[in-house]
């Protein structure tokens, strides 16, 4: 029985990913991120906003890990709660090259970032950001549509027209 | 007895609430320009409809018949507590239209937190959010900070406009008329505008690295929310996102300006400017945010949240400037600030309801509110210490000697009282849903003296009587009670009047 409980345990630990294992959610990190200061932790999610590219050679930009990181509301996301990211650094000289990242238009690439999490950094007047040391490319950035409105542009240009011709009249009355 | 409004009462305030309509609907066109131009069609419709119902209101107010065409200070009061009102009804369809909230009060208690330039948001993934629908949320900003009033006085012919200047919450006329008072806030305006957005530009730009449309973006939303000491941010993570210590800096100057009266603006501009120091104002606030720069200070070092000197004073000295000019940007996440107990909650607390100078863009009881309280209580205890027939002068210097009469004594510490209060009915609200004291208290301050920092209670899924109560703390705490005091009192007079 003993033998048999073991044999079933290792087969478990062998079926998980050996990733999923380290990543740690967003939400770890900055409630309680002197937890991990210093060591390497591993996070997944969206990159977001923009790409920093400063002149000490490294590149900022945000990681998401929140519900809309994989559907925005825009796309096939539902309502949940407020966007959770935290900066990470790129060394320029790793290499990586980003094209996308999310916004508006794009739904940016799902990355799973390991690097360093420096929490309070007093090298960087007590900032906290993730320093990558290395980024998988998990999903590639996908375009998101933008559906417009035909009632709302028809109730737009109602609007308007009614009150433009009712100044008109207006103007037309007091001559 | 109370006189029960005539008709042409309800006329005078219609017709000037939809000279406010105009104004808006014209800011309006801004971001549906920018949205056509961006081919963000779904953004350019919900501007459209909104623009719309602006431009349907002006219109239709201008149908209304006036005979006595004369807005007394009743008038002038109900049409300001009517436009922080209505205006962030209408102003809330893209935000609605969007999809970025959840519920239609959502979007009500966003572009009312914009426009009373509070920063609270409830909004849902910020960071996918049209750019047209974000540069709107900080517009809303600019429009409250600066004031559609002030804009709709510039425009106007003046009559009664005092009324109106007043009611906004502005306490002292800087040139003789409003009206020129009214050109002089938005020159102001303008000028800080093409410098700070510029200044905010350039930083993003040459030091983040931000590409150039990118960095203006950025440049002139910060702006708008720095400088009218709002505090919404284009991206979720506030000024966080930047980590960068200059653009923390140019943000923080800004922020400084828009918590400075435009009286002391217009010593800036014109001189002399030594005297500035001489205000009662100015001392006051000085000796505040040193106060509770230092309490803050010494409590975050207490908990030894930061390990290092560096990281002390540049995110205590940040998120205190943030707090005393009621900005409500913030360099930690809200589930740090929360983690911020003890002389540094005090520290922060006392700053977010203290706030910036008269007549400016800040909430909170105000430094001149607080250097004349001072003065009461230290000229009772005067009072009480001398013999029984001395009569202790009392004066104070702001923009010249003025006497301190017993009857603005009691004024001014009526009107902190009521802010006192005000922070205390947010507080019991969050309690009773089950909020801890510190995260109620925080919030409800936070909500009543316009700051926007948020250490977590305000949130989408918060119980919707909480979300109405802020908005109510965020509408009295910027119109400064008397304008919403007295819509209830015309209310009233029209119920039971005779």
């Amino acid at each position: 029985m003993r033998r048999l409980m073991l044999v079933v345990t290792s087969l478990l630990l062998l079926a998980t990913p050996a990733q999923a294992q380290s990543t740690i959610p967003v939400s770890e990190l900055t409630g309680a991120g002197a937890e991990y200061d210093s060591t390497e932790v591993t996070v997944e999610g969206e990159l977001v906003g923009d790409i920093g590219e400063r002149r000490d050679g490294t590149v900022w930009t945000q990681l998401n890990d929140d519900s809309y990181a994989r559907d925005p509301l825009r796309d096939s996301g539902t309502h949940d709660e407020g966007n959770t990211g935290i900066g990470v650094r790129i060394d320029g000289s790793l290499g990586y090259q980003f094209e996308q990242v999310g916004g508006y238009r794009w739904r940016g690439p799902i990355v799973a970032a390991t690097g360093i999490w420096h929490h309070h950094d007093p090298e960087r007047g007590g900032e906290s950001y993730l320093e990558v040391t290395a980024l998988e490319f998990l999903e590639a950035p996908r375009l998101l549509t933008d559906s417009s409105s035909s009632f709302a542009w028809a109730i737009g240009a109602i609007l308007i027209v009614a009150a433009a011709l009712l100044y008109l009249r207006q103007r037309s009355d007091r001559t | 007895m109370l006189l029960r409004p005539e008709a042409d009462d309800f006329r005078i305030i219609g017709r000037q609430l939809g000279l406010i309509s105009g104004v808006t609907a014209i800011a309006g066109l801004i971001p549906f320009v920018w949205a056509l131009i961006a081919r963000e069609w779904k953004p350019a419709s919900s501007f459209l409809v909104m623009v719309g119902v602006f431009a349907m209101a002006a219109v239709a107010a201008r149908y209304i018949r006036v005979e006595r065409h004369r807005l007394e200070w009743r008038h002038g009061m109900v049409v300001v507590a009517l436009t922080w009102l209505l205006v962030p009804a209408a102003g809330a369809i893209p935000l609605w239209l969007s999809g970025h909230y959840g519920q239609p009060f959502d979007a009500y208690f966003d572009a009312m937190s914009g426009l009373s330039t509070t920063g609270l948001t409830l909004i849902q993934d910020l960071d996918h959010l049209a750019p047209s629908v974000n540069f709107w949320r900080h517009l809303l900003h600019f429009l409250g900070g600066q004031g559609i009033i002030i804009a709709a006085l510039s425009l106007s012919s003046g009559l009664g406009a005092t009324t109106l200047y007043y009611g906004e919450g502005r306490e002292e006329r800087i040139l003789p008329n409003v009206r020129s008072t009214a050109r002089f806030i938005w020159l102001v305006a303008a000028y800080h505008l093409v410098i700070g957005v510029a200044a905010l530009a350039a930083v993003a730009f040459f030091t983040l690295g931000f590409r150039p449309w990118r960095a203006l973006f950025h440049g002139l939303n910060i702006f708008f929310a720095g400088f009218d000491t709002g505090g919404f941010s284009p991206q979720s993570t506030s000024i966080g996102y930047y980590h960068s210590a200059i653009f923390e800096a140019v943000t923080g100057l800004l922020m400084v300006a828009g918590a400075m009266s435009f009286g002391l603006h217009f010593a800036l501009w014109r001189g002399p400017r030594r005297a500035i120091f001489k205000n009662l104002e100015t001392k006051t606030i000085l000796a505040t945010v040193t106060f509770t720069m230092l309490l803050t200070m010494l409590g975050l070092a207490a908990t030894g949240i930061y390990s290092s000197f560096t990281g002390l004073g540049r995110q205590g000295f940040f998120q205190v400037l943030s707090a005393h000019t009621g900005t409500g940007f913030t360099t930690v996440s809200s589930s740090e600030l929360a983690l911020w107990g003890g002389l540094a909650f005090g520290g922060m607390g006392i700053a977010m309801a203290l706030g910036g100078m008269a007549s400016s863009t800040a909430g909170g009881v105000k430094s001149l509110r607080v250097g004349l309280t001072i003065r009461t209580i230290a000229g009772q205890v005067k009072q009480v210490l001398l013999p029984e027939r001395a009569m202790p002068s009392e004066s104070y210097y702001q923009n010249g000697v003025r006497r301190f009469t017993p009857q603005l004594g009691q004024a001014v510490m009526t009107v902190s009282l009521l802010y006192v209060a005000l922070f205390l009915l947010g507080t019991g609200v969050a309690l009773g849903y089950g909020f801890g004291l510190q995260e109620s208290l925080f919030e409800s301050v936070s909500a009543g003296a316009s700051v926007g920092l948020s250490v977590g209670v305000t949130d989408p899924t918060m119980p919707l009587l909480l979300k109405v109560t802020y908005a109510v703390q965020m509408w009295l705490g910027r119109l400064e009670f008397v304008a919403v005091f007295s819509l209830f009192g015309f209310i009233y007079s029209w119920i039971r009047g005779k």
